[in-house]
């Protein structure tokens, strides 16, 4: 009979976490590059716990687990900022930047300049090209990225096109091991960062919204939502079978 | 439950993001106003299971990993220093910068300051001063007799006295640039002044390498898009309101489980 409780408890357990994903998700509507994510559950099949099948033997008791988040990783609405600074990557690639922590990499290519001229991201993280910081001088005018990332300037003093080199964009064998490290940057955890290839195409002027659809996420939350209520009521069935089992098995006859 | 805060932290920053809207249709009209916007990032992540923990003693291990995010933070407002228009005025201290640059203001205290609204008009000594009534470096003082004004596009003003034929330069004008004009403090009253953030200032006389020219009888308009504004604003309202769903939501599942008994 517990067993009914337990297995609707780990429902319940999944359903909170689902809910905190689904929460976070909408929590990062305007996020720009944001990946959604989804719960992946399983079954985890317990043969130990096995309750007593009718006519004899065993049935397996099988309870949900959340197994793990998984990312969506399709690209999200490219939104036309005009902004020189603002950048969209088409393809699987990243761009880098130098954090404290070490190497992180992001598809949010929202870049601001610091007081030294350099691009930055919102948090003041270094955007790294082919040749460490791309470093922008008091002159300098008209910034041009190429689809390739080579950037390209023009010095009014000389007014003539210079080349700051090339941004660098990479991508990974396995997307989905990276962590996410929060201010919409990622950890490779270890993974090497291969050089992107040219189908990976940036474009300026352009940013990438998240990717997360506000119909599929509140869709989402009632149906957890409901499970979770279902999942209850079995609860509540089950306790109340389980309160007339005493009552009646237990009752003293009367003499 | 988690969820509430999440939704919480979404609901707080679709909050500021009205705000900016709404500061921006309020500048609609303001000149030289530069309008802003609100830019967001996801918050940490609480890992439950790392992603690449092993699953078994055979090696294999966790494709993805459980990774809860804990909301969403404004990342920053920043500034599009985007070129506004240039409306025509016909006032001679009406001034607009057509390019990069700020006019330089000193304050009543001596700080500089620095601003793109050059709806300047003359104090009681005959001096260029904003609105306000701070003089605009290097507090050039108009003669009384002055016939006629003109401030050409390089910054030089000259002007006309009676009983001669030939216009008379009285100074010059000029400009102020920054490494990064998105991280200037705003101040109100149309005002900037220089931060760690902004850079060490640079000026330059208009016109020259990397500064823009003026104009003289035309103000430069605000760069704010109602448009656009309107239509952030519609999307910023939905995004609150989806968030005040899971708050229900997560708000009924919870009323579900204490009623479980």
């Amino acid at each position: 009979m517990e067993n009914t409780f337990l297995i609707g408890l780990s429902q319940q357990i999944a359903s909170h976490r689902s809910m905190e994903v689904i929460a976070n998700n909408l929590a990062n509507l305007s996020t720009p590059a944001y990946k959604r994510e989804s719960v992946a559950f399983e079954q985890y099949m317990m043969n130990v716990a096995a309750t007593e099948a009718e006519g004899g033997g065993t049935v397996p008791v099988s309870f949900v687990l959340d197994r793990g988040t998984v990312r969506d990783l399709s690209t999200g609405r490219f939104e036309q900022t005009n902004g020189v600074l603002d950048f969209a990557l088409s393809g699987p690639g990243y761009f880098v930047v130098d954090t404290p922590e070490g190497e992180r990499y992001t598809r949010n290519g929202h870049f601001q300049l610091d007081n030294q001229g350099r691009v930055v991201t919102d948090d003041g993280y270094v955007v790294q090209s082919d040749g460490g910081a791309i470093a922008l001088q008091q002159q300098d005018s008209d910034i041009a990225v190429g689809p390739d990332g080579t950037i390209s300037i023009r010095n009014q003093v000389g007014a003539s096109v210079q080349l700051l080199g090339k941004m660098r964009i990479v991508t990974f064998a396995d997307e989905r091991t990276l962590k996410k490290a929060g201010r919409s940057l990622f950890d490779a955890a270890g993974q090497p960062a291969t050089p992107a290839t040219a189908d990976v195409r940036v474009h300026q002027g352009v940013i990438e919204k998240g990717n997360v659809e506000p119909v599929v996420e509140i869709t989402k939350m009632i149906d957890v939502m409901r499970a979770y209520q279902a999942s209850v009521e079995m609860t509540k069935g089950s306790e109340e079978l389980l309160k007339r089992a005493i009552e009646q098995l237990g009752a003293v006859p009367q003499v | 439950m988690r969820a509430l805060s999440i939704a919480a932290t979404g609901m707080m920053a679709q909050q500021t993001n009205v705000e900016v809207i709404a500061n921006n249709l309020a500048n609609m009209n303001t000149t030289a106003y530069k309008s802003q916007r609100a830019e967001f990032q996801d918050l940490l992540y609480e890992n439950i299971e790392r992603p690449g923990a092993a699953t078994a003693d055979t090696g294999s291990v966790l494709p993805s990993g459980i990774q809860i995010g804990v909301g969403v933070r404004t990342a920053a407002t920043y500034r599009l220093t985007s070129q506004g228009n240039l409306a025509q005025t016909g006032n001679p201290y009406d001034l607009a910068i057509n390019g990069k640059g700020y006019f330089h203001v000193m304050m009543p205290d001596s700080t500089d300051a620095y601003t793109r609204a050059g709806a300047f008009s003359l104090s009681p000594d005959g001096q260029i001063v904003t609105e306000k009534g701070f003089i605009v470096v290097p507090g050039i003082a108009i003669p009384q007799d002055a016939l006629s004004v003109t401030i050409n596009a390089v910054g030089q003003v000259q002007v006309l006295v009676a009983g001669s034929n030939l216009p008379q330069t009285l100074g010059q004008l000029e400009l102020a640039r920054f490494p990064n004009d998105s991280g200037l403090q705003a101040i109100g009253d149309n005002l900037f002044t220089e931060s760690p953030a902004s850079g060490a200032v640079l000026t330059g006389l208009p016109g020259s390498p990397g500064f823009g020219t003026l104009q003289q009888g035309y103000l430069e308009t605000s760069n704010v898009n109602a448009v656009q504004e309107i239509t952030d604003l519609i999307t910023a309202q939905r995004a609150y309101e989806m968030n005040s769903k899971i708050i229900s939501a997560a708000d009924e599942m919870l009323q579900i489980s204490s009623q479980m008994s």
